[in-house]
């Protein structure tokens, strides 16, 4: 249907089936090809049954997901040699309406009163759709789309950062306030964490990358679960290139005034520490007391508390055996880890699913694990690039890729090191 | 309000060799420099150059070329496709201008304002937070678009009270694309000879470097000048007519 390695979004109202828009692949499907995909999906409602996805011979694949029962979303894949795996395209439908929702609120999708009219508005989501469809395979190290964790980079010695981030939020009469860098989250307040739903995070955090061009904005958005209904303010600032600070709030300060009088009074003192923190995260995600083993090819731990996850693909290895493997590209190791992941949490481990936002309607990833009447806690793989090991604990999921002279044997404990050295180091 | 191109502060600067020390702190490895917020050019200490901050507000309909003239004219990375800005976005740029008379140089800071058309009609307080405290306007047509041309004195009188003390500025996008173009020269000079402002062509889809948006900064710089050194001498007046009464008082 699609040519390999192609992807596209198509986005049809869900009772009558009139495209809304299409993106992705240069090349669109043609009507008759839409058409038929809608067609099936309500063939299969007619008769009870969810269509939710198919795959061919090659490995292409189309998914459907319907929500709040007014728009369908599909996505449709191409085979060939980096074949997008189902709950990839299941998480970009995710993704997709959670965009969409925070650009233009929940009642605009949700009841449609003028199609002609929700076809205009929904162009103003295009950047963050297109984003989302670039970055599902070129994450650069950002794994949040799948996991639907937020991506952390974890600072050392930072107790001065929290405390200036926690009263600049609360001087722009917030209590959620957020620094990034790089795209990732280094430090962000209580509430940030406790109140806002990951999925809304990771939209959040697509949306602040987004706007990693501009000085600071000013930017409407709508929680997907929080607030669906009523647009709150997203204020940013890019304090360094690569660093942005960022809060939700009301209708004060406005953007003029948090930015004159705010900004460099709780910021500028920080400038160095600041500009420390982006050195060390240009060098590592991970801070300089880590050690990793030379041997790691990669690595992805998620706290599954706090849903976080820190993605780790060292650039270069320290200490390695002269006799040692030349390292995988990272673009190579970050697709496997990713392969990886998607294999255990659809197969053994409990995928961070869990929320309670996530429909219902939505079919468990796979009925593999069912069968059983406990949990597997690790599980490994071994290919001929790598191998892998996954462990898991209530608190934490490790997922690792190491390169092949690792003995088998020896990888259940080189996981659980490489689990406490990083836990030790970064309370994370 | 407009002054004459040229007569405060020394035009094509960029181009003078004594400017080149200046004009390097701005640049980093031929592109523009990015700064963050927290940051400004660097000079020596013994320099001494005093740094001026102004709000220009770049207003016009969607698609005209809003973004992309923030873009331009701090140097970024161009816009190729054409997304909705959703929100307001602010671009932060430095730029070195020699005044004539005395010599001196400073560094203005520009942040240019940007909201997309759609956020400012979905959203009402986008227009009012633009237009807080702000020093001058864009306004923008699109030589593609003759619409957007015969908007603009409508645009300028929707957004502008008479009071409003801000230097305004017309920029013409899209003028590389001459083969479309639907306004005309003389379009253009009527245009300005009724509204007494200066009308500004930019084009191409590339920033290509400091000789394509030097006229329109160092106009922006000059009006902005002017303007503040008129308020300040209306202030002197202000408060020496204040102090005599005072005077008056106490006698
Ligand atoms: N060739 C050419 N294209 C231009 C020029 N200026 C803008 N464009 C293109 O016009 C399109 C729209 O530009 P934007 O800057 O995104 O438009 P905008 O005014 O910000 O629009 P809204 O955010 O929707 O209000 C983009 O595809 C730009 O590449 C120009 O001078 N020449
Ligand atoms: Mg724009």
């Amino acid at each position: 249907m699609l040519q390999a390695e192609a992807l596209q979004l198509l986005c049809l109202t869900a009772s009558s089936g009139v495209p809304l828009f299409s993106r992705g692949s240069s090349k669109q499907l043609p009507f008759s090809i839409i058409g038929s995909l809608n067609g099936v999906h309500m063939f299969g409602a007619g008769h009870g049954a969810q269509l939710s996805s198919c795959e061919t011979e090659h490995g292409s694949r189309v998914v459907w997901r319907v929500f709040q029962e007014s728009l369908m979303l599909i996505a449709v894949s191409g085979g060939g040699g980096s074949a997008i795996s189902e709950l990839q395209l299941r998480r970009l439908l995710e993704n997709v309406w959670n965009c969409m929702v925070m650009v233009l609120g929940q009642d605009e999708l949700a009841n449609i009163r003028n199609v002609e009219r929700l076809k205009r508005e929904v162009r103003s989501c295009y950047h963050l759709i297109d984003m989302l469809l670039e970055r599902i395979n070129d994450g650069q190290g950002m794994m949040g789309y799948l996991t639907q964790c937020a991506d952390c980079v974890p600072l050392s010695n930072s107790g001065r950062v929290q405390e200036t981030l926690d009263s600049f939020t609360q001087a722009a009469d917030s209590e959620f306030g957020c620094l990034v860098v790089h795209g990732r989250v280094a430090h962000a307040t209580e509430k940030w964490w406790s109140r806002l739903a990951p999925q809304e995070v990771v939209v959040l955090l697509a949306l602040v990358y987004s706007l990693s061009g501009t000085s600071s904005c000013d930017y409407p958005v709508f929680l997907p679960q929080g607030s669906p209904t009523v647009a709150i303010r997203l204020l940013c600032f890019q304090l360094l290139p690569g660093v942005q600070v960022c809060v939700l709030c009301g209708p004060k300060p406005s953007l003029y005034q948090a930015g004159k009088e705010l900004l460099s009074r709780f910021w500028s003192p920080l400038l160095e520490t600041l500009r420390g923190c982006l050195e060390q995260t240009d060098r590592s995600i991970l801070p300089p007391s880590v050690n990793l083993r030379w041997d790691v090819q990669a690595l992805l731990l998620i706290n599954r508390e706090s849903r976080r996850a820190i993605t780790v693909c060292p650039r270069v290895r320290g200490g390695a055996s002269a006799n040692a493997t030349p390292l995988l590209s990272s673009a190579r190791r970050l697709e496997l880890l990713t392969h990886f992941y998607t294999f255990a949490v659809t197969r053994y481990f409990t995928s961070e699913d869990v929320s309670p936002a996530s429909p219902a309607s939505e079919p468990a990833p796979e009925d593999f694990s069912q069968g059983f009447t406990h949990v597997p806690v690790q599980c490994y793989l071994v290919t001929d690039e790598c191998k892998c090991y996954g462990l898991q604990s209530p608190q934490h999921q490790l997922y690792l890729l190491t390169d092949l002279s690792v003995p088998t044997f020896a990888l259940r404990s080189v996981a659980t090191q490489t689990l406490s050295a990083i836990t030790a180091a970064t309370g994370f | 309000m407009s002054v004459l191109p040229g007569s405060i502060i020394v035009s094509h600067w960029h181009r003078f060799p004594d400017s080149k020390e200046f004009f390097s702190r701005i640049l980093h490895k031929k592109r523009r420099r990015k700064f963050g917020l927290l940051e400004a050019p660097m000079m020596p200490p013994h320099m001494n150059v005093d740094t001026i901050r102004y709000k220009v507000f770049i207003s016009g309909k969607t698609g005209v070329g809003k973004s992309a003239l923030a873009a331009r004219l701090a140097g970024l990375d161009f816009p190729r496709m054409h997304y909705e800005t959703t929100g307001i976005e602010t671009t932060v740029t430095f730029w070195p201008v020699k005044l004539k008379d005395s010599e001196r140089v400073l560094f203005f800071r520009f942040e240019f304002w940007d909201c997309g058309e759609s956020a400012m009609r979905r959203f009402d307080h986008m227009l009012p937070s633009c237009k807080e405290q702000v020093d001058a306007m864009l306004f923008l047509f699109s030589f593609t678009d003759r619409g957007s041309f015969e908007d603009l004195s409508n645009q300028i009188s929707r957004i502008t009270e008479s009071s409003d003390r801000v230097v305004k500025l017309v920029v013409g996008t899209k003028f590389d694309l001459f083969m479309h173009t639907d306004v005309t020269e003389s379009d253009v000079t009527r245009f300005k000879e009724v509204w007494g402002l200066p009308v500004f062509r930019v084009g191409g889809d590339v920033s290509a470097g400091l000789g394509e948006v030097a006229p329109l900064l160092n106009a922006l710089a000059e009006d902005l000048w002017h303007q503040d050194c008129i308020a300040a001498s209306s202030v002197s007046i202000a408060t020496a007519a204040l102090s005599q009464t005072d005077t008056e008082i106490i006698v």
